[in-house]
């Protein structure tokens, strides 16, 4: 399909709850959604675009914003596309996807324990990989595991 | 009979691995699961921002112990697309091979361990003697037998050694007969019908919504599978079929990975076939210096420079032998990545435990957790 066609029928689907579409070698691209309207951009991209399966949820801690991935696969389309969303603020939360793609679940409890992104209305959300009552989010940049080398750096005079 | 929650685990012969699977149980029945996963967390994802590029690889190996290579072929993947580097095609074919034994290692694995909880011995004699021939074969490429690190950014480490080809077409000849009597074994046996067929049953729809992949989804009928619906590295280039099979229970399961196997042995005769006329070099060739190395010494005394690398994201899905696997590689310009995420299809398999554990009887839960073909170290990373 071409890519403006593309473009052309996520923004009919999407209207104004779509921000950009950035384009990605081999997939359809990465659609950055506005967060309050995740709820629905989740339904329009199950239902009407055809993405029924959701492979996985992951999160990116850009130090000033979190950002939440999902990566989904269409059988009809044959190709993976980027769902994201910029969660800014100290508790940066956003509509659990698992009404719509059922597995969901265990993908946001992960994000969540290991990245600190809260899932609204999420049927389960407990501690998965890391036991309860662990206090940390080990993927934030602020986690270190060991505090920085002390590298002496001779620098060449030319 | 009083309902009540008993652990499955973490030390229980069914798990093959560590985990725990808690069983809500009447009786016989099986009313709920949870299952509890984290005990093989080692923070894989956490430990690689900390690395240099090619250091991750080791931890690969350690995420699926039984399919090293093909996590390391997901790695690599998404390392060259965020860091730009194309490794050349004799590396790529190299790595389809390795890929497709390591399948057959880890099928043969699973088949020896899934066919001895349902009460047959003699298979996983037979089945732990096969996977020892592929052992063998990588160990003599790559000089492990568990632990590779064969893989790298750019291509492979080194070449294969003179005599393998033979040596690998020896095996294949010898698999393709076993797999014929592993068969004989299984399904002319009452035991495993009776312990397999109408079991854990999935219909494709629940296995897509599930985000269930691999072996499980093919085995309810949905004819999926990356090599041929996105190949990478030299799928393109080959033939074979897809494996699956329609009732969607534990047989079918059984059915899919066998005749996967199959498959695997025709993807490895022609890539072989082709290594044999193609001489070439087997790392790209203009790889940048840095890579590897944070700092490249500059002049005799070894002084350090920091470098300004482009930036960009690698993302890559491959077909491993449980299912999808997918990677994420976030290039910040650094010598260590920014963020790396993999996806396990392990994980989205069991996630789904509900679905097909519940309603069957406790006895039912080795064979069908077998027919998951459950890696611990890829659920946890």
């Amino acid at each position: 399909m071409a890519a403006e066609e593309w473009s052309g029928e996520l923004a009919r689907h999407l209207g104004d709850r779509m921000l950009s579409l950035i384009p990605f070698a081999r997939t359809l691209g990465r659609v950055k959604f506005r967060p309050e309207a995740a709820l629905e951009v989740f339904r329009t991209v199950h239902d009407d675009l055809g993405f029924d399966h959701l492979s996985m949820v992951g999160g990116i801690d850009w130090v000033d914003h979190r950002e939440v991935l999902y990566t989904l696969w269409s059988d009809r389309r044959v190709a993976y596309l980027f769902l994201s969303a910029d969660l800014v603020g100290s508790d940066p939360h956003i509509e659990t996807a698992s009404a719509v793609w059922p597995g969901a679940n265990w993908h946001e409890r992960e994000t969540w324990e290991l990245v600190g992104i809260r899932f609204d209305h999420h049927p389960d959300l407990r501690h998965l990989l890391t036991p309860d009552g662990y206090a940390f989010n080990p993927l934030l940049r602020a986690f270190k595991l060991h505090e920085p080398e002390e590298l002496e750096v001779k620098t060449r005079h030319v | 009979m009083s309902e009540m929650w008993i652990n499955m685990g973490p030390q229980h012969p069914m798990t093959h691995g560590l985990w725990n699977l808690r069983v809500k149980i009447d009786g016989e029945q099986v009313l709920d699961v949870d299952p509890e996963m984290g005990y093989l967390h080692r923070g894989i994802e956490k430990i690689s921002e900390d690395r240099h590029y090619n250091e991750v690889i080791t931890l690969m190996d350690r995420c699926c112990y039984v399919a090293g290579m093909s996590w390391e072929h997901l790695y690599v993947l998404a390392a060259e697309q965020a860091l730009h580097v194309e490794p050349p095609e004799r590396a790529e074919y190299i790595r389809v091979m390795s890929d497709e034994f390591q399948r057959i290692g880890s099928h043969v694995m699973w088949y020896a361990a899934f066919v001895q909880d349902i009460g047959l011995m003699t298979p996983f004699l037979y089945g732990m003697r096969d996977r020892d021939l592929v052992l063998d074969l990588f160990q003599s490429y790559t000089g492990a037998r568990m632990t590779y690190e064969y893989m790298r950014v750019g291509g492979v480490r080194n070449d294969l050694p003179p005599g393998f080809i033979g040596e690998a077409r020896k095996v294949c000849d010898w698999l393709i007969d076993r797999f014929v009597e592993y068969d004989q074994l299984c399904l002319n046996s009452d035991i495993f019908h009776k312990r397999c067929d109408g079991l854990g049953v999935m219909n494709a729809q629940a296995c897509i919504d599930h985000g269930i992949t691999g072996p499980m989804l093919r085995s309810a009928g949905v004819r999926r599978d990356l090599r041929k619906d996105r190949p990478y590295s030299a799928y393109d280039r080959l033939e074979f079929d897809v494996a699956h099979a329609e009732a969607g229970d534990v047989t079918a399961r059984y059915l899919v990975r066998m005749e996967e196997m199959r498959q695997s042995v025709r993807i490895i005769r022609q890539s072989l076939d082709w290594l044999e006329h193609h001489p070439g070099p087997v790392l790209a060739q203009e790889l940048p210096r840095w890579l590897g190395a944070p700092y490249a010494p500059v002049g005799r005394e070894g002084y350090l420079l920091k470098r300004n690398y482009p930036k960009g994201l690698g993302f890559s899905a491959i077909e491993e032998p449980h299912g999808e696997a997918l990677a994420y590689v976030v290039n910040e310009g650094s010598e260590h990545p920014y963020r790396v995420k993999f996806r396990s299809p392990v994980f989205a398999n069991v996630s789904a435990a509900r679905q097909y554990l519940v309603g069957y009887r406790v006895a039912d839960i080795p064979p069908i957790m077998g027919s998951v073909d459950v890696c611990v170290g890829e659920v946890d990373r």
